[in-house]
């Protein structure tokens, strides 16, 4: 479509070249962008391209505007305007914008948590054995012990998991919805993949968890005279596990 | 930026009282500052590229910090990403359709696929990093990024989250200009073209090949524009949300921080720290007011020494809370703030302490030639038409 003047032929390489060098430069070269309100009429072709390039800047423009503005209402807590637009600013942000700045805002978090698990096996008598806990969370506490960078699997994953299941289950451990569902499969999935790991091939049909919330000490509290009494001590149904310890 | 014509409003402003005879003059002077604003813009728009260097300081970051990420996560990928991971496929795939998301890992559950498409990873963040054929590798890596934060949606943080961002942003920026290999490849073809005649366009040719550049143009300031306001939102809300929490107002929140057991992975020195609870303080309220101060100081010298406090701080998130891609993307976010003529500088800079510590004494001729110094480092010749303009470009204020 581009017919120009250039004595090479062979196709790809001579193209970006040619690209690169127009783009390197940069449009500094060409007159001033008032040349285009010169009298002399320019040809026709001419002129639908200038117009079209108008529309296209403008367009680049308030593209670039308009998701800036629909970031910030994306951002920003709930007001009344991005209540009344919230549709638009949903529609633009997710999935791809989405994003959440909260980082040890509005407080970092003032607990650590122990998820423990265990699990439960019906042997081909008949008799149920149960194992005891194991602590899920220590692992990843000792895999990020003098560790310059830590995995996401042990900072992010069970981590995320549990608060996950929690903003979806809140207090009660029945799934009330499709993604309820899903994080408590997931949350399941973990655990059981962590204690088959961990037991070496020793089957398993059931799994339980039990979250217990340690709150840090306020400063100012000297280390070791109070052990911090836990502040939420959760015990989770058994689930059954269909896929482990076959 | 160049808004010498924006003084103008309050002239027009004080005018209404006067007599009948000035209506005409006033609409005409209303209409003559309108298109002023409008040429102004214009002009800033289509000029010229804005912060190249910065643009390709992002994308040398991103580009290594998702390499590092992917390396050191190797040994986990299975778990992560892969058909073996808790987040299974099944469980992917419902959650893309409720959301909308999408990714390539999810095209098959093999393992083989899987291991391919990591591979594929690797040397697209490498080349990317690199800059070779960059606007068609910004393509694919934004498409890797997004894959590979689609299908760990649940084990990402606030890192990931920016990362993925910077990197669809990029995609709009002309990020390949600067310390690049396609900036050293053209370079060496300018250099050879030098004696070579010019070559002669077709007037529509031209005017299209215009057109084009004044897009490519436009389309990366605006990237660039999106980038810094993502920042100054980021930092903004960021800050703002902090001032409501008790513990940032009452300088006891980084005693929290320092005490999370997976935010801990020096425990000495976190408790070391722990100990001096006016540091803590005093450090909770800086964080505090850098971050909602950041957007404001942006415009003038002051974020210089804001920008070194913020680096500062990422430096020790990155240790104290063990979190380095985290604080690596807050930096390289930072950097597109820094403008063209600091990054220009710093090559002269490089060459006169590598010069004062003798590690490079002979062949000055050579370092000219081999250092990654883009053109407009280096003195014009007099016959080169092309690179003029581009040397302005090189130093101008970003």
């Amino acid at each position: 479509m581009r017919k120009t003047g250039w004595e090479v032929s062979s196709g790809i390489e001579s193209a970006d070249v040619k690209e690169f060098q127009a783009s390197d430069s940069g449009p500094a070269p060409r007159e001033c962008p008032d040349d285009v309100v010169r009298p002399g009429k320019p040809p026709m072709g001419v002129r639908t391209l200038k117009a079209g390039l108008y529309i296209a800047v403008a367009l680049c423009l308030v593209t670039a505007l308009v998701h800036v503005v629909l970031v910030f209402l994306h951002v920003a807590p709930a007001n009344p305007v991005s209540k009344r637009y919230s549709s638009q600013v949903n529609g633009w942000v997710y999935p791809l914008f989405e994003q959440n700045w909260r980082l040890f805002a509005p407080d970092p978090d003032s607990f650590n948590r122990n998820i423990l698990a265990r699990t439960a096996h019906t042997d081909p008598k008949g008799s149920v054995q149960v194992t005891p806990w194991f602590d899920l969370a220590a692992v990843d506490h000792s895999a990020v012990d003098h560790n310059v960078f830590p995995s996401h699997t042990s900072q992010n994953l069970l981590r995320r998991a549990w608060t996950s299941y929690v903003e979806t289950h809140g207090g009660s451990d029945t799934a009330r919805s499709e993604r309820a569902v899903m994080l408590q499969t997931y949350l399941r999935n973990i655990a059981a993949d962590r204690i088959a790991a961990h037991n070496k091939g020793r089957a398993f049909e059931f799994i339980q968890l039990r979250v217990i919330t340690l709150p840090v000490a306020a400063p100012g509290t000297a280390a070791g005279t109070r052990q911090p009494a836990p502040t939420e001590d959760r015990l989770l149904p058994w689930w059954k596990v269909t896929s482990h310890g076959k | 930026m160049a808004n010498e014509q924006l003084p103008q409003p309050p002239s027009t402003a004080a005018t209404p009282h006067r007599p009948v005879v000035q209506e005409a003059s006033i609409a005409d002077m209303a209409h003559r500052w309108l298109h002023d604003l409008i040429g102004t813009l214009w002009s800033l728009l289509t000029d010229r590229p804005v912060s190249l260097y910065a643009a390709s300081v992002l994308r040398i970051g991103y580009g290594l910090l998702y390499l590092v990420f992917l390396v050191r996560e190797f040994p986990h990928r299975d778990e992560i990403w892969g058909p073996g991971s808790p987040w299974t496929p099944a469980l992917a795939q419902q959650l893309f359709d409720q959301t909308g998301w999408n990714s390539i890992l999810l095209l098959s559950d093999s393992r083989a696929y899987f291991e391919l498409c990591y591979v594929m990873a690797l040397l697209t963040s490498a080349l990317f990093m690199l800059g070779w054929r960059t606007r068609a590798m910004s393509v694919l890596f934004a498409v890797v990024v997004t894959s590979f934060h689609a299908r760990s949606i649940f084990m990402t943080d606030g890192g990931d989250n920016l990362i993925l961002l910077m990197t669809l942003y990029l995609v709009l920026t002309a990020c390949g200009r600067r310390w690049s290999l396609d900036a050293r490849r053209e370079r060496l073809r300018t250099a050879r073209a030098d004696n070579a005649p010019v070559p002669v366009r077709s007037f529509y040719a031209q005017q299209l090949q215009d057109a084009r550049i004044t897009l490519t143009t436009v389309v990366h300031n605006c990237g660039i524009l999106v980038i810094a306001a993502q920042v100054c939102f980021l930092y903004g809300s960021a800050g703002l949300y902090k001032i409501q929490g008790p513990t940032w107002g009452g300088g006891t929140a980084l005693h929290y921080a320092l005490n999370l057991e997976l935010f801990q992975p020096w425990p000495a020195l976190s408790h070391l720290v722990d100990e001096y609870p006016m540091v803590i303080a005093i450090a909770g309220y800086l964080t505090v007011l850098l971050q909602v101060a950041f957007p404001f100081v942006l415009f003038g010298r002051l974020k210089y020494p804001v920008l070194t406090v913020l680096l500062g701080m990422h430096i020790g998130i990155a240790v104290l809370l063990g979190l380095p891609l985290f604080s690596g993307a807050m930096i390289v976010a930072d950097a597109v703030f820094l403008p063209d003529r600091f990054y220009a500088f710093l090559p002269h800079l490089w060459r006169r302490a590598t010069r004062r510590t003798g590690m490079r004494r002979p062949a000055p001729a050579r370092a000219v030639g081999s250092a990654s110094v883009p053109p407009q480092g280096r003195p014009v010749e007099p016959g080169s038409k092309h690179r003029a303009p581009a040397g302005q470009q090189g130093t101008a204020p970003g």
